[in-house]
């Protein structure tokens, strides 16, 4: 279970980016974070694996101090949380099988990898999520060489790599067109369903938060400002939350 | 009102009349203030230095014009004539201290037609020739028993008619068995080696030679004491063409000396590019600026750097010269120190640039910091490193060019003994040696990094 306990960021030109932010999630649960772009969801999700060091507040998982954590002990609570992103952030001039190894980083010895090594079995367990997303045939090509939606795949591979316990995903589908969305979602809510792998995700249109979500947080200028279930939303809600001109499909999507 | 304006009027003018600029800044005109001290200074002090008082009419003038400008305050006058004053003392001294002299461009022209036009007489190959040479040892100045100065080698036979040879009077050289109806060179040699007279004359048709030849008091001019019999030798050698062309001695120096520029060049790029590389990441802000630790450590290595950059890779060279002596290696030296801190910079540069996005992502796999700089760093700046490091070889080939005229080796060194010696056939020949060269491997590095990035 991770949990979120008055959570504030402040970045160092001054912007607040989260205000005393509070919530839990349960283990195995898919709650999706939604709000205006600069609302904090970014900022939300990267404090979780500390790629942003928060500037007050506590976030524990099952237990264990994450904020608190360092070195070695914060590498080893990064690995079990995955993360995707809406650009893919694949290394693009490197293999699909170098980006999807790079995913079990966290669990190797740090000299004999960064020498280029990885066990036989490692290779295996690789070309392993590589199949379960579909894209073993891609194996040897360059990362750039890939279509949007094979990307964001080999970005899932490469998280499947981490044996997850939590998958933070940040716009999964934010750059890719409306099937091909559905698709990743499916992907994510595969491995949330048969992995028990609880996920956070933001997302920004309404079909796709009612599709998938278990539980919605809304946040405004980064206060929390609707947490309930996809299904509460309404569209005196979803003025609440994304300001009253919000005009486009995410609003038409409603009615 | 009035009269307090004109009372700190007369204030400034008083205090800029004593010292320049002081009314300037009491009246808040900083930058006025320091530049009329500035330049009041300055010119005073390079007159001082100078030595000629007449000059002192410039600061001087300045300093009037301060008053002047005191006394228009707070709107000030124009500062076109004190730039103009101060512009007058610079090129007016400097011009004097480095004797300027546009009229030598012109009165040599004579001298420089000649030394340009043996430039364009390249000398880098010559005919293939043979050669037939004989020699004898000869005394001189002559003692009681001189060896007789006779001597057969493979057929060709060189002696003098007299025993020995006395300065200031005539020997008679005589040669048998050398090639009829040819040019040749007679040569005398002094006990050490060295060149004491030379003769050309040309052999008769059974292939004999004679010469009645005045013995310098020159062939003495290295011997400890004159009066010391010593033995001499006198060569008499003949050459002809034989078709085809080699390397004159020349051409073989520039091979040598190209061959030993691009080695150094490439030995110390390399050496320089691999030494860079972790000064390259030490000195990279994104990855550096995490922890107060190595933030220290990166501004200590960016400072390096820098340092070591704005020193010219002559002066490091010169500075190797005296430690490790003549030659290529104190060169090498120069170029990978300077090389190191070149391309260190521009792969900090490099690395600062690229994508955050893949290094989160590995980040957030729980990797170490040289897992991270392994799978997400080294990918995206490995084409952009080989074309900087082309490009930098490109560079060193230049500056180790240069690096020889120090005493560092290489095509460099040759081209500043031949510019001493005034051999300007050979200078040309290396000028168009290294053009060449240059030319031809900026083609092809162009091209290379073309195809990287
Ligand atoms: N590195 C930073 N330095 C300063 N301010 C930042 C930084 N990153 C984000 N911010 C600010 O913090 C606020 C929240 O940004 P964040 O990226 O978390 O929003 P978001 O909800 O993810 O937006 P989007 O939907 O556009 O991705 C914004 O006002 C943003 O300008
Ligand atoms: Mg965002």
């Amino acid at each position: 279970m991770l949990k979120v306990e008055h959570l504030t960021k402040v970045y160092p030109n001054g912007t607040v980016a989260l205000k005393d932010l509070s919530f839990e999630v349960p283990d195995g649960e898919f709650l999706v974070i939604i709000g205006l772009s600069g609302s904090g969801k970014s900022t939300l999700l990267r404090c979780i694996n500390r790629l942003i060091d928060p500037t007050e507040g506590k976030i524990t998982m099952d237990g264990i101090d994450i904020t608190a954590a360092k070195g070695a002990e914060l590498r080893h609570i990064r690995r079990q949380i995955g993360m995707i992103f809406q650009h893919f952030n694949l290394v693009k001039r490197s293999s699909v099988m170098t980006n999807v190894l790079s995913g079990r980083l966290g669990y190797l010895n740090s000299w004999s990898s960064t020498l280029g090594y990885f066990p036989h079995e490692e290779k295996e367990r690789a070309l392993a999520a590589m199949t379960r997303v579909g894209i073993a045939d891609k194996v040897h090509s360059r990362a750039d060489a890939l279509s949007g939606g094979q990307q964001q795949r080999v970005g899932i591979a490469r998280t499947l790599m981490q044996e997850p316990k939590l998958i933070l995903a940040d716009e999964p589908v934010a750059s890719l067109d409306p099937v091909l969305a559905h698709s990743i979602m499916q992907y994510i809510e595969k491995l949330n369903e048969e992995d028990n792998v609880s996920v956070i995700c933001s997302l920004h249109y309404l079909d796709l938060i009612q599709r998938y979500a278990e539980r919605v947080i809304g946040l405004k200028d980064g206060v929390k400002v609707f947490e309930g279930l996809p299904s509460e939303i309404n569209r005196a809600k979803f003025k609440e939350i994304y300001g009253e001109e919000a005009q486009d499909m995410r609003a038409t999507a409603l009615v | 009102m009035k009269e307090k304006t004109s009372r700190s009027r007369l204030v400034s003018i008083f205090l800029s009349a004593l010292v320049p600029g002081l009314g300037q800044l009491i009246q808040k005109k900083y930058r006025a203030a320091i530049a009329i001290f500035l330049a009041v200074a300055t010119s005073i002090a390079v007159v001082a230095w100078y030595g000629k008082p007449a000059w002192y009419i410039l600061p001087a003038l300045i300093w009037l014009w301060n008053i002047w400008d005191a006394s228009s305050l707070p709107g000030g006058k124009n500062a076109v004539l004190p730039i103009l004053l101060w512009l007058l003392m610079a090129y007016g001294i400097g011009g004097q201290v480095t004797e300027f002299n546009l009229r030598a461009l012109v009165e040599n022209s004579k001298r420089s037609k000649d030394i340009v036009s043996a430039m364009f007489q390249l000398d880098f190959t010559q005919p293939k020739t043979e050669k037939k040479e004989g020699f004898t040892d000869i005394q001189s100045p002559c003692s009681a028993t001189p060896p007789v100065p006779d001597r057969t080698v493979n057929g060709v036979r060189v002696y003098v008619v007299e025993p020995c040879a006395t300065v200031n009077q005539t020997i008679t050289v005589k040669g048998e068995g050398f090639w009829p109806n040819t040019p040749t060179l007679i040569y005398w040699q002094n006990p050490i080696g060295g060149k004491a007279m030379d003769a050309q004359v040309k052999s008769d048709a059974q292939g004999n030679v004679s010469l009645e030849w005045v013995v310098s008091p020159y062939v003495h001019s290295t011997a400890p004491d004159p009066t010391v019999p010593q033995i001499h030798r006198i060569k008499v050698s003949q050459s002809r063409p034989i078709g085809g062309i080699e390397l004159s001695d020349v051409g073989g120096y520039v091979v040598q000396g190209i061959y030993e520029t691009l080695a150094l060049a490439f030995l110390s790029t390399i050496v320089g590019a691999l030494i860079a590389i972790p000064f390259g990441f030490l000195a990279a802000r994104n990855l550096m600026t995490g922890n107060p630790v190595t933030t220290a450590i990166f501004l200590v290595t960016r400072t390096i750097l820098n340092i070591v950059r704005s020193i010219e890779s002559l002066i490091i060279a010169i500075i190797f010269v005296i430690i490790v002596g003549l030659g290529p290696f104190p060169g090498m030296i120069a170029i990978t120190i300077h090389t190191v801190a070149a391309l260190g910079k521009l792969y900090s540069e490099v690395i600062e640039g690229i994508d955050s996005g893949p290094i989160d992502a590995v980040k957030a796999t729980g990797a170490s910091w040289p897992q991270v700089v392994r799978y997400a760093v080294i990918p995206q700046v490995v084409p952009t490193f080989t074309a900087l490091t082309i490009y930098r070889w490109d560079i060193n080939i230049r500056s180790s060019t240069i690096i020889g005229f120090v005493g560092g080796g290489g095509i460099g060194f040759f081209l500043w003994q031949w510019i001493v010696l005034q051999d300007y056939r050979a200078v040309g020949t290396a000028f168009v040696a290294i053009a060449v060269v240059v030319i031809i491997l900026d083609f092809f590095s162009a091209r290379i990094r073309e195809r990287l990035v």
